[in-house]
């Protein structure tokens, strides 16, 4: 059984199509690539993945189990996470405490959320994740007053901080410089070899044919490719919807 | 110069009720982008069930005020949120504040017109005994107030500070979206912001009855002088609300007294302007991107 499929997905706003008909299936400890040009809908795509977005039609099912209509935080418990194109970060918060934040709905009944909060384990877990990051220097920093880089790496600590069974990357990337990107690159390598399944949406291509087994284009809302890099290396419809007529 | 102390500790007391009453502003602000304009009938329905529980119901006076906090939290905290904001919020600011007056004007006529358009009596909480420190005459009352919003405000901070609920209330507030996908279930927590506020109200209402006596229309004078103290303390900030509140109350206080008594209302707008010209996010507010 896949372990996130999806189901002839549209997404209509007023009359535009943003997504239509949409299928593609994830399958456990992948990690599967997204591409396509600007406003193709890979975004619009995550959002009706994680409840940000309700979709007009189709179904996305996670482990079999149908989580079309849950909300956002109802998609976080079932163990899906993401990061945002545009970092996103509790800014008044220090890097700690937004990894802390990250983990903290993972458990606890709405009385317990009245007692102090008990996360010794999850302080574990935020500081090894602030040491395997590289951000152990300024992990009491307020997360506003970090690089452009650093915020890029807390947003992707944020997304593992529960300990989710599927990640999803919008443009993790994008704006980082290169040596920032061959870290990156690692970590992801390291946690999908650990068994962490990833989505990727990725502007760069060299770093998307090598990182991704399996990539999935979509242009103007609809899927026109799936396959091996190589494969959609020389897709001719996927040149023509990067740079076609 | 005695009683610029004794002033003091009557601004302060008055002003810690409405400080109360700005951090309920802020709370909702910074949950569910409320502006809720019926925050000082907010204060006054409270007074009344108060009063309901106390002669109607024969309570005792402890038992009465655990009842008019629940009831407070239930009607205005619960109901509200259900009825009103729930419905409204998706449509933007705008339509929720227009209801939030007319909420206002609801509860303030039904009062007067089902009610009763007197000004109840209530009973005294705390002893009117004056205390004596030194040459300085201070009304227990009056310190009693203080201390007792002291101790709400304290409460709330440590809820806010160091629990779960709090954290997931400040990570709504700094940012919703990524809180919603964080596993927080934003609606329920602006059902509790509003039943806080609702119980917070609750306390400003049962702290200031005694002083202006219960009446249908006290609320809209306590709510503009929240809301101002709630601008020129920040919006965004708790603290803020607290010091806009003192401030407010002790302008007014020794304005009343070294100025104009008829004029009291005046100079807390005029500190308003001033932080609007100068310091528009609030003394100690932040500045905020609209989004």
């Amino acid at each position: 059984m896949s372990l996130l499929e999806i189901r002839q997905l549209s997404k209509n706003f007023f009359h535009l199509s943003a997504l239509s008909l949409v299928s593609l299936s994830v399958e456990p400890g992948e990690l599967l690539g997204l591409i396509g040009p600007n406003g193709s809908g890979k975004t619009t795509l995550f959002n009706c993945v994680t409840g940000v977005l309700r979709p007009s039609r189709g179904h996305v099912l996670f482990k079999g189990e149908d989580i079309t209509k849950l909300t956002a935080d109802g998609v976080y418990h079932r163990g899906i996470s993401r990061t945002f194109q545009l970092i996103q970060l509790f800014p008044e918060m220090t890097v700690l405490e937004n990894l802390l934040m990250a983990a903290q709905e993972r458990k606890g009944t709405l009385f317990s959320r009245l007692l102090r909060r008990d996360e010794t384990e999850e302080m574990d877990r935020a500081l090894n994740l602030v040491e395997y990051l590289g951000l152990s220097g300024v992990k009491d920093n307020l997360a506003a007053n970090l690089s452009y880089g650093q915020q890029k790496l807390l947003d992707f600590g944020m997304a593992l901080m529960p300990d989710p069974q599927v990640i999803l990357l919008d443009e993790p990337m994008a704006g980082v410089n290169p040596t920032m990107i061959k870290a990156l690159v690692t970590h992801i390598q390291d946690l999908n070899a650990q068994g962490y399944t990833f989505v990727v949406i990725e502007h760069n291509m060299e770093v998307v044919m090598s990182l991704c087994r399996r990539i999935v284009v979509l242009s103007q809302g609809e899927k026109i490719a799936e396959g091996t890099p190589a494969e959609i290396h020389d897709n001719p419809a996927v040149m023509d919807a990067y740079f076609g007529t | 110069m005695t009683d610029v102390f004794q002033l003091l500790v009557a601004g302060l007391s008055i002003g810690s009720i409405y400080a109360m009453a700005a951090i309920g502003f802020v709370l909702l602000w910074q949950t569910s982008n409320t502006i809720n304009f019926a925050q000082g009938e907010f204060v006054v329905l409270p007074a009344f069930v108060m009063v309901l529980f106390l002669t109607v119901f024969r309570f005792p006076f402890a038992a009465a005020f655990v009842a008019t906090v629940i009831v407070s939290t239930l009607l205005l905290g619960l109901l509200v949120k259900k009825v009103l904001v729930e419905r409204l919020l998706k449509m933007g600011v705008l339509p929720l504040v227009i209801a939030t007056i007319g909420l206002s004007m609801l509860i303030r006529y039904s009062l007067q017109q089902f009610w009763t358009p007197l000004a109840l009596p209530f009973p005294a909480i705390f002893s009117r005994q004056p205390i004596r420190v030194g040459g300085v005459i201070f009304s227990s009352e009056e310190v009693m107030n203080v201390l007792s919003a002291a101790i709400v405000i304290g409460t709330l901070q440590l809820l806010i500070r160091r629990t779960k609920l709090g954290w997931a209330m400040q990570a709504v507030a700094q940012n919703r979206d990524l809180a919603s996908v964080l596993g927080i279930n934003v609606s329920r927590l602006v059902g509790v912001t509003f039943m806080l506020n609702a119980a917070l109200t609750a306390v400003a209402a049962v702290l200031i009855a005694p002083v202006y006596l219960v009446k249908y229309d006290i609320g809209i004078g306590i709510g503009l002088k929240a809301f101002y103290a709630a601008i020129i303390g920040g919006f965004n900030q708790i603290r803020g609300a607290l010091l806009g509140g003192l401030l407010v109350g002790l302008v007014e206080t020794y304005s009343a007294a070294y100025i104009s008594n008829q004029f009291r209302d005046a100079f807390a707008l005029v500190i308003l302007i001033g932080v609007l010209l100068l310091k528009p996010e609030g003394l100690l507010g932040i500045k905020e991107e609209w989004a």
